[in-house]
């Protein structure tokens, strides 16, 4: 089995998987990194959404080959340790998981277009947030929280 | 008020057996060294020397945020601060009472007992203080974790008192606080895990992961009720990391555990290509013939006829028809819909010779503690059930048969496995929503009063699918829900219709139906009529407040006069008697359901393709006294956000027997942009708590299309709105 070595959070991991291995698996199974979700396997729920550079990609369909030097973001190492993401932050505040499975990928949305638009309009947010499903319905609140950011 | 307390309920943790039902109690508190000693008047609770103060969460927390509220009724009366307790995730543990998600039970049915659990330990503190100080109990009081003597500004630490309160004999009677002495329910409590969620601790079922644990994706027969014939393991096996194919034998239920062959592999994304490589034949049976348009013909052909139970038959419906100045015929349509789930069926299973240790998202952890000791023959109190944070239930994980699949699996293997539903299986064998048709009659007099209305039902029964022995009717159609009992000529029948399309219960079972039929055809009449649709609702429920029978879950009456509260509150949020601006429509329903009382105003525009969109809801509910205020409006946001969605979009159609739809490109579900603005309003009130993580999605949908009417003149009758409904 061929061997790959990743950037993610800032560190550098060697994992021995098959090629076709989407990294959402990679980082669920191999680096025990749970806090990436599975949701349809096929990016249309975004519950596994990552940073790859700095973008929003869904890690389902994300070939661990494909990957090469990219930096990897999950939701683990979106702020450094003991510290918050003003988007985490702004969830907390406002009590925005009801289940919770989909609020990673919903953060990591967040957070990827505010890191690159601090200020974006209304519309920029629909656009960025549509990928993300949320069967509990936190849809209002995510809008406050992230509102509460611009 | 003076409670007398049943002793079996607190028992002392020394006198049980099985130690592995203490697994979940280690303190984190104190560095994580285990305090000297330890007071435990009871299962919810343990205060340590060191003045830790441990409350275990004794039911699953599904989103609907008990781990949250059930705390805090216990917290109450133990007089402590919200921030100096630790709450704790309860293993499956007997001594908690029921532990269960289902039905909006959850605060109702613990609203007592977590209470007394409380106040016992208060009373025990006290005792032990004053009889340090020498002094009564009467002269001490409790606060914020202290018992303070009165007499002086003398005070001991909870900590300080656990020692000599574990040394006394647990009260037979404690007094619980009066309401208006309430400091912590009724405050707004943030969720007591979304640190963890925003930070990706692995709190959920499918994050769990037991040394060597194997996953195990499982092919099932694409046409429901079809039998294993036989399969090929070969290439299956040749996927690297694959290590077993294994047969799972089917339960003598489909609601219990179906037929399988599971691919058991070192990693997920083996055991997923294991499962596309595997060949088995299945024997589809029956079940494939069936087709969405057959089921409709089926029920359309039941339904020319008289149902096969009558529920209702009030004053002489032939006589009102033949009589009547204006009749009105209609037929509704409901498909089945799909729990979706956010975190996909999965769970875990360690099964050992002796002993079953058990991880995973489910609403019945008893439920699994019993399949668990009776697939592998090991004795219930050598079974642990760890209840992980579940992500999403909404009715799904009422059933336990994925976790079935996990103990059998295990048990065959004898190495821990971790079932894992891809999507794809998740919606395709899910126990759906069933799928009915109801065909109405109403008739109105010249004054524009309902004299007659007459309801035929026929719907896939979950009951009868289950060969349940409850009566099929039930979770289907209400007999004795508004507006029967209103109206002097009322008859309701029904007919369950077999299918081998599984169903089962979903968020706010047959109310999800039976409230879009009933509030959409009473805006039928009220059109007709010629009334303002809040108005015609509070004159149909007449002057007054009467209590009427209600002979189903959350009666055994109603109150009248607390739905016509919410009905003319809603408008009054809504500012109903005020015009909406231009190319602004709304519509209004209301409903009375697992004890509570609401009411929604659901404000639309159209869209240029002419597709509704949803501006605002507006929405009243009267659920009794509201524990946590943040959490319960989270409840309501979302059982609305759920509701237009499902409207919208939700419908599973069948073909030769088996499920159209596969994932979430044609399963489409409502999304951020399209989620409206939410404006909610609690009724104040005395009353006992009552079921609130249900009831705000049953009028939402009926509320829609009464305000899509009046946009776009089109009366929806069957869901999904923008699928089929537009016609």
């Amino acid at each position: 089995m061929p061997t790959f070595s990743l950037n993610i959070n800032q560190k550098t991991f060697t994992v021995e998987v098959e090629p076709d291995t989407p990294l959402l698996w990679v980082l669920r199974d191999e680096l025990d990194l749970k806090g990436t979700k599975f949701g349809c396997g096929m990016a249309q729920c975004g519950a596994c959404t990552i940073h790859l550079d700095g973008s929003p990609a869904r890690a389902c369909v994300l070939p661990v080959s494909a990957i090469g030097d990219a930096a990897v973001t999950t939701i683990e190492g979106l702020a450094p340790e003991g510290e918050l993401h003003p988007v985490q932050e702004a969830w907390i505040a406002e009590d925005v998981p009801q289940c919770g499975y989909c609020q990673a990928g919903q953060i990591m949305s967040a957070a990827a277009l505010l890191d690159k638009n601090p200020r974006p309009t209304a519309t920029e947010i629909e656009v960025a947030m549509h990928g993300n499903i949320c069967r509990c319905g936190t849809y209002p609140r995510i809008k406050k929280a992230i509102q509460g950011l611009l | 008020m003076i409670q007398s307390i049943n002793r079996r309920n607190f028992l002392k943790i020394s006198g049980l057996g099985g130690t592995g039902l203490l697994l979940g109690f280690s303190l984190e508190a104190g560095g994580g060294q285990t305090p000297h000693s330890v007071f435990e008047p009871n299962a919810f609770l343990r205060i340590g020397s060191d003045d830790s103060i441990l409350i275990m969460a004794k039911n699953p927390e599904i989103g609907q945020g008990v781990k949250t509220a059930l705390p805090m009724l216990l917290a109450e009366e133990l007089e402590v601060k919200w921030e100096q307790i630790t709450i704790r995730q309860a293993d499956y543990d007997r001594r908690l009472g029921d532990q269960f998600a289902g039905g909006s039970t959850a605060i109702k049915t613990n609203w007592e007992n977590l209470r007394k659990a409380g106040a016992t330990a208060k009373a025990m503190l006290i005792q032990a203080a004053a009889a340090h100080w020498g002094i009564s109990t009467t002269a001490c009081r409790a606060e914020a974790g202290r018992i303070f003597n009165s007499s002086n500004k003398e005070s001991l630490s909870y900590g300080q008192l656990a020692a000599a309160a574990a040394e006394l004999e647990v009260p037979q009677e404690v007094n619980l606080k009066a309401r208006k002495d309430f400091s912590l329910i009724g405050t707004p409590r943030p969720n007591v895990d979304t640190r963890k969620i925003a930070t990706g601790e692995p709190v959920f079922g499918l994050d769990a992961k037991p040394k060597g644990m194997l996953t195990a994706t499982i092919a099932k027969s694409p046409v429901f009720g079809g039998k294993l014939k036989s399969f090929d393991a070969a290439s299956a096996l040749q996927i690297p990391g694959v290590e077993a194919v294994v047969e799972i034998e089917a339960a003598n239920n489909p609601v219990l555990r179906i037929a399988g062959v599971a691919v058991v592999a070192k990693n997920t994304w083996a055991a997923i290509k294991g499962k596309k490589a595997l060949k088995v034949e299945w024997e589809p049976g029956d079940g494939a013939s069936e087709s969405t348009g057959s089921l409709q013909q089926t029920m359309r052909e039941k339904n020319a006829a008289a149902g096969t139970m009558e529920l209702r038959n009030d004053g002489d419906i032939e006589q009102a028809f033949t009589e009547a100045d204006h009749i009105l015929e209609a037929v509704y349509e409901m498909p089945f819909w799909y729990h979706a789930t956010m975190e996909p069926m999965s769970y875990i299973a360690d099964v050992q010779e002796d002993r079953v240790e058990c991880w995973g998202s489910t609403q019945v952890p008893g439920a699994v503690s019993f399949y668990a000791s009776q697939i592998t023959g090991v004795p219930r109190e050598q079974v642990i059930v760890h209840q992980t944070r579940v992500g999403g239930g909404f009715g799904r994980r009422l059933l336990a048969d994925y976790a079935q699949e996990a103990i059998y699996l295990s048990h065959k293997i004898k190495k821990p496995v971790q079932v894992l539903w891809t999507r794809e299986d998740d919606l395709q064998h899910d126990y759906y929503r069933p799928m009915g048709q109801y065909r109405l009659r109403g008739a109105l007099n010249d004054r524009g009063e309902v004299t007659a209305w007459h309801i035929r039902a026929a719907t896939t029964s979950r009951y009868l699918f289950r060969n349940d022995d409850s009566p099929h009717y039930q979770t289907e159609v209400f007999p004795d829900g508004f507006p029967a009992a209103f109206i002097p000529n009322f008859k309701m029948e029904y007919t369950a219709i077999a299918t081998r399309v599984s169903t089962g219960a979903w968020r706010a079972p047959g109310h999800n139906a039976t409230c879009f039929v009933d509030q959409s055809f009473l805006d039928e009449l009220c059109l007709a009529a010629g009334k303002d649709p809040i108005a015609f609702r509070l004159e149909l429920l007449g002057e007054g407040d009467q209590e009427m029978p209600y002979d189903d879950h959350g009666g055994p009456t109603y109150s009248t006069g607390r739905l016509k509260n919410v009905i003319r509150k809603v408008g009054e949020l809504s500012d109903w008697e005020n015009d909406l601006p231009a190319g602004r429509f709304r519509g209004v329903a209301a409903h009375f359901m697992f004890g509570a009382y609401v009411a929604e105003v659901v404000e639309i525009s159209l869209l240029e393709s002419g597709a509704p969109k949803v501006e605002r809801v507006f929405a009243v509910v009267d659920c009794g006294i509201v524990v946590n205020p943040l959490g319960a409006k989270a409840q309501i946001e979302g059982g609305i956000v759920d509701g237009l969605s499902a409207t919208l979009y939700g419908g599973i159609d069948i073909e030769n027997g088996r499920t159209v739809q596969s994932n979430f490109h044609d399963y489409p579900m409502l999304r951020f942009g399209e989620s409206p603005e939410i404006i909610i309003a609690l009724v104040e009130s005395d009353a006992h708590p009552e079921g609130l993580g249900e009831i705000s999605l049953p009028p939402v949908g009926a509320a829609l299309c009464n305000a899509y009417f009046r946009a776009s003149g089109t009366r929806v009758r069957s869901l999904p709105l923008l699928r089929k409904g537009m016609s």
